[in-house]
């Protein structure tokens, strides 16, 4: 069987602003088995995030939230919302790069 | 104990549209508060800079009908926030129009508390030399020269503000800037609940139903007891659960846990979710860590006059050359106003949707393979309207005209969809203020016009 990836397990997988210099990914399931395998399996880390989104590890926090089984991600706009080189004003578009993240 | 206060969240953005259904369900279930958000920062800068709205005529009107005319229903106050998107004084007024031309339509009597949210450059001058502005997250420490350039500066308010304004008489309330969870916290934190459990519920509720399943902008309610709080929403489709609202309890938050609030932090680590039936949710255990006093100030700089050009591609060969076909537009652009617009005065960037327009410098794989079309948007941003006008005519023109290796068609590179094919965006703004200012009186800047209406 090949290996899952997060768009399959996941029930929403989502990126907002948290204010204009900030974006947050947020990972939510609506099993507590499949979050446990997800966080158990470490797919979302610091480490694995801060290179994905290219941004120094100072600028990524990871959050594990068990009772609402979710999983957050926050981390410092390459640019801020609504600046010239801004092309995503509300962070809403930038949670794809989760969905294929292998889940052993 | 304490009876239950039921409080009514309205819309999570009055102006769009407020679902019909569940706002009428809402009411008949005889609110004791009703709540309104209006704006957000969300949108960006322009509406804090420009000071213009980007809702209004019939959605607006409308909205605010429903909302006024609910309240002369069930009597209950209501309670408007952060009116015409970003709180500024045009703003304000804006929606203060509306609200009193409504009223004169329907014949409502009520007394109406204004509550603007500017704050005078030369307060936040006089705390900057005290050293008390401190920078709000990852954001350059707030300088004079900065302050200068903002295009007005609101702050979010607090509570307080609502509830000396209930305690003047006041029947509704528009105010300027204020937190989400002003609105729908004033009341019962002023009637002596307990001030964790409403700051959460009013955390929750002010996006309307999105913390249900499957979520939307449906009216709801929330109920605060003592030492407990419900939420559900007015649409009999929409199901709150423990986990709808434990994650709804962190949207839009850096921190799922510590939400950060003017005078303290909302603490949710201990809060337990439990179904009470089918569609509601008890919530319980979330604390208030008092803080000392600040209010969020925001402001906005002009940046520019911004012209696009829209251009559709479909011929294989052109999307193959594309990097080179813009960079060779953009030496050109650079040769042609070499003597007349120095480079510091525009900014030209070409937005390839269909390659790496949306993740930008995060896209792990920008090639073109990914469609047979490519839509350019040709993004200019000038000192001035003439200066984007010119760069943007340019550089269309040539990008348009262009020859490049391997042409076929050499009568147009790009299909543009409109005419004219060189348009104006508008003027472009920069956040440039994002800082906590501390206050001693939580109400100090934001003083309190009462007016009778009707």
């Amino acid at each position: 069987m090949p290996m899952q990836t997060l768009d399959q397990i996941a029930k929403v997988i989502r990126s907002k602003n948290a204010g204009p210099f900030c974006l947050t990914l947020d990972v939510l399931f609506d099993k507590p088995a499949d979050y446990r395998r997800v966080r158990d399996a470490q797919v979302i880390t610091r480490e694995k995030m801060a290179a994905l989104y290219r941004r120094p590890l100072d600028q990524v926090q990871v959050y594990n939230h068990e009772s609402a089984l979710a999983m957050k991600v926050s981390l410092v706009r390459w640019t801020p919302a609504g600046s010239l080189t801004d092309s995503d004003i509300y962070g809403a578009q930038q949670h794809v790069l989760l969905y294929k993240l292998p889940v052993p | 104990m304490k009876p239950e206060l039921r409080i009514f969240a309205a819309s999570g953005q009055l102006g769009y549209g407020i679902p019909e259904d569940a706002f009428r369900r809402g009411v008949a279930a005889g609110p004791h508060v009703i709540g309104a958000d209006l704006g957000s920062i969300d949108p960006g800068p322009y509406c804090l800079g420009s000071g213009n709205m980007v809702v209004g005529g019939e959605a607006l009107r409308r909205d605010i009908r429903m909302v006024l005319e609910a309240h002369k229903e069930t009597g209950a106050p209501l309670l408007m926030g952060s009116a015409g998107t970003a709180g500024r004084r045009s703003q304000l007024d804006a929606v203060l129009e509306v609200v009193e031309s409504v009223a004169r339509e329907r014949s409502l009597r009520f007394r109406l508390a204004v509550i603007p949210s500017d704050i005078p450059k030369d307060i936040i001058e006089r705390r900057l030399d005290r050293g008390e502005v401190k920078p709000c997250g990852v954001v350059p420490a707030l300088t004079k020269e900065e302050l200068a350039r903002a295009n007005g500066v609101v702050a979010q308010m607090g509570v307080e503000p609502f509830q000396r304004a209930l305690d003047m008489g006041a029947e509704v309330i528009v105010a300027g800037r204020s937190c989400d969870t002003s609105m729908f916290a004033a009341v019962p934190r002023m009637r002596g609940y307990d001030t964790g459990l409403a700051m959460h519920m009013a955390k929750l509720i002010e996006c309307a139903s999105s913390c249900a399943d499957p979520g939307g902008r449906d009216a709801a309610m929330g109920v605060i007891g003592d030492g407990w709080f419900s939420v559900e929403s007015m649409d009999p489709k929409q199901r709150c659960t423990p986990v709808s609202v434990a994650a709804h309890s962190l949207y839009e938050q850096s921190d799922p846990f510590l939400l950060d609030e003017p005078g303290g932090t909302i603490d949710l680590t201990g809060s337990k979710y439990e179904q009470l039936d089918e569609r509601r949710v008890r919530v319980t255990g979330s604390l208030w860590r008092p803080t000392p006093y600040h209010v969020k100030i925001e402001g906005a700089r002009l940046t520019g006059h911004r012209f696009v050009s829209m251009c559709g591609i479909r011929d294989p060969r052109m999307i193959a050359e594309l990097d080179s076909v813009q960079a060779e537009t953009r030496r050109i652009i650079e040769r042609t106003f070499k003597d007349s617009i120095a480079a510091q005065e525009y900014s030209l960037i070409f937005r390839n949707y269909g390659k790496n327009a949306v993740l930008g410098p995060v896209e792990p794989d920008p090639t073109l393979t990914a469609s047979h079309e490519i839509f350019v948007l040709i993004d200019v941003v000038g000192k001035t309207e003439a200066i984007a006008k010119s760069v943007c005519g340019v550089a269309k023109q040539f990008f348009l005209h262009l020859r490049y290796t391997g042409i076929l068609c050499t009568s147009g590179n790009v299909a543009h969809p409109f005419s004219p094919d060189v348009m104006p965006a508008g003027a472009v703004y920069e956040f440039n203020v994002y800082h906590l200012l501390p206050v001693d009186d939580p109400c100090e800047l934001f003083p309190i016009e009462m007016r009778q209406v009707g």
